[in-house]
């Protein structure tokens, strides 16, 4: 069984001593947990200023290590605000093609419902570019106004939190372009009851880490009641399906 | 063995949790190896300790071996400590549960002595919601609970809860003795666990999950996947709650199945 961790970070975080501040640290996290592959994003773009010199070097450093990467792709963090944004046009976003963003609206203080980023979920959205937003950062009436205002833009909910499963199962049942990631779904059989209540293919496997925990997350893909070709489908074929063409395995 | 030590039983109310029942946790605790899981029950923790009580030992019966009872200890009942000393040897039971924040009453208070007499005088385990920075249950309260009552056994549940206390509570677990940590909560990573054990010491350290509140194979997860040596995991997932509550845990029913979990790992 292929998986896929759709919610990773890469480099140091400032609130904990973690071993994935670069690639050969991350891949031993994945292969400790059997962990396939996974998509990324750099902590100096979420922590940083995205738009730094400084930023944009140690990225740059930080992912030029695997010339041909087998085992992660990029979620880049954008800042939707023309010039005091990152980066300043959605053109110079849809060059670089990329497998889904990531967007960080309440810790970088734009609006996510402003004209500038409309018109940015609408570039993105015209070319099946995902993006990924962090409930416990932005909160799920954010995200539900963001999917009501653009529902051709698939939205990927990172962190949703154990307490949140009422609030998840209405955007699931309203929106076919939302997504969520399982890494917090704790609640007692959560995995199962929105997979059958929803599909499995609306249940994209993550973990957070090194923020949240990844071994428990992992521990219960292996063990969840369900078909084997649910768990398949939340283990990788969701994020198959949510990534589209861009899929690089 | 595996035991869980921190279990509950019910709806806890304030949020959705899509299985409740102890059928579905004890499928899981089948499907992954837990022997024994100790509950309290959501009745008595948000409503009602007494009635509460008797629902978690009605399933300690119902299950022997497989469910234990963790009676809630009320700081607001005045009487509360004559019912649960009533309570204490009915077989099942396995110590009592203090919550101090949901009753909004601090674990220091005068209101709390009682119960803690009594388990200080019957040798049975308190489990304390365990909270840093709380003014109700931060861990450093917890630890000068067990210097008040020497002979005590005290778990600080979640370890304390929020990751910039894990350090201190472990500091606070080596020094106090009587003083363990149960690692139940979705904030702790195996990272954590592993500083836990390397400061507290293994025998300081408990598996428990918060299912049916939370899931218990996340929780379980986090142990198996941990990088602990296989003796210190041992004791973390069930040798220690074998010591601590002695002939109130009856023998498990098969040979566990931890080796076989171990044997999955990454």
């Amino acid at each position: 069984m292929l998986v896929f961790d759709a919610h990773r970070l890469l480099g140091p975080i400032p609130s904990d001593d973690v071993t994935t501040t670069d690639l050969d640290g991350l891949v031993a996290e994945l292969d400790h947990l059997a962990i396939d592959a996974c998509a990324v994003s750099c902590t100096a773009e979420i922590f940083g200023d995205p738009r730094s010199e400084h930023t944009r070097e140690t990225v740059a450093a930080w992912l030029a290590a695997e010339a041909a990467p087998t085992r992660h792709l990029t979620a880049q963090v954008i800042i939707p605000a023309g010039t005091s944004g990152w980066p300043s046009t959605p053109e110079d976003i849809l060059g670089a093609a990329p497998a889904l963003v990531r967007a960080c609206p309440v810790r970088h203080h734009f609006d996510p419902l402003g004209p500038v980023a409309r018109s940015w979920w609408r570039e993105l959205a015209a070319h099946d570019i995902p993006v990924a937003l962090d409930a416990g950062e932005c909160g799920l009436p954010l995200i539900s106004a963001l999917a009501a205002t653009h529902p051709r833009l698939r939205i990927l909910v990172l962190s949703a939190g154990y307490r949140e499963l009422r609030r998840l199962a209405e955007l699931l049942e309203t929106f076919p372009g939302v997504y969520i990631e399982t890494g917090t779904l704790v609640a007692a059989g959560a995995v199962e009851w929105l997979a059958r209540e929803y599909g499995p293919d609306r249940l994209v496997f993550g973990t957070g880490a090194p923020l949240w925990d990844d071994a428990g997350p992992r521990f219960l893909l292996d063990h969840l009641e369900l078909p084997e070709p649910d768990v398949e489908m939340v283990a990788a074929g969701s994020a198959r399906e949510l990534i589209g063409e861009r899929w690089p395995w | 063995m595996i035991v869980d030590i921190h279990g509950h039983l019910g709806s806890p109310g304030d949020f959705f949790v899509p299985e409740p029942s102890a059928q579905w946790l004890l499928r899981m605790a089948d499907r992954v190896g837990i022997d024994a899981i100790g509950v309290s029950h959501f009745v008595a923790l948000n409503l009602d300790a007494r009635r509460g009580n008797t629902m978690a030992i009605d399933l300690a019966t119902q299950y022997p071996g497989r469910l234990g009872a963790w009676l809630v200890a009320n700081p607001h009942d005045r009487d509360g400590d004559r019912v649960i000393a009533d309570q204490l040897d009915v077989p099942g039971v396995w110590g009592l549960k203090v919550h101090p924040d949901f009753h909004s009453v601090p674990v220091l208070d005068r209101r709390y002595e009682r119960y803690l007499r009594l388990a200080a005088d019957h040798s049975v385990p308190v489990l304390s919601h365990g909270q840093t920075r709380s003014d109700y249950s931060d861990p450093a309260d917890l630890a000068e609970v067990a210097r008040r009552h020497p002979g005590l056994t005290l778990l600080v549940g979640h370890a304390g809860l929020w990751t910039d206390g894990f350090a201190r509570a472990a500091e606070l677990a080596a020094a106090q003795p009587g003083l363990h940590l149960e690692i139940a909560g979705s904030r702790l990573t195996t990272r954590w666990l592993e500083r836990m054990v390397a400061i507290a010491g293994a025998d300081k350290v408990l598996f428990g999950t918060d299912a049916n509140f939370l899931d218990p194979r996340v929780g379980l997860g986090k142990v198996v996947h941990s990088r602990l040596a296989d003796a210190d995991r041992e004791l973390v997932l069930g040798g220690n709650a074998v010591r601590l509550l002695g002939r109130r845990l009856p023998p498990h029913r098969q040979p566990s199945r931890e080796q076989d979990l171990l044997g999955r790992r990454g």
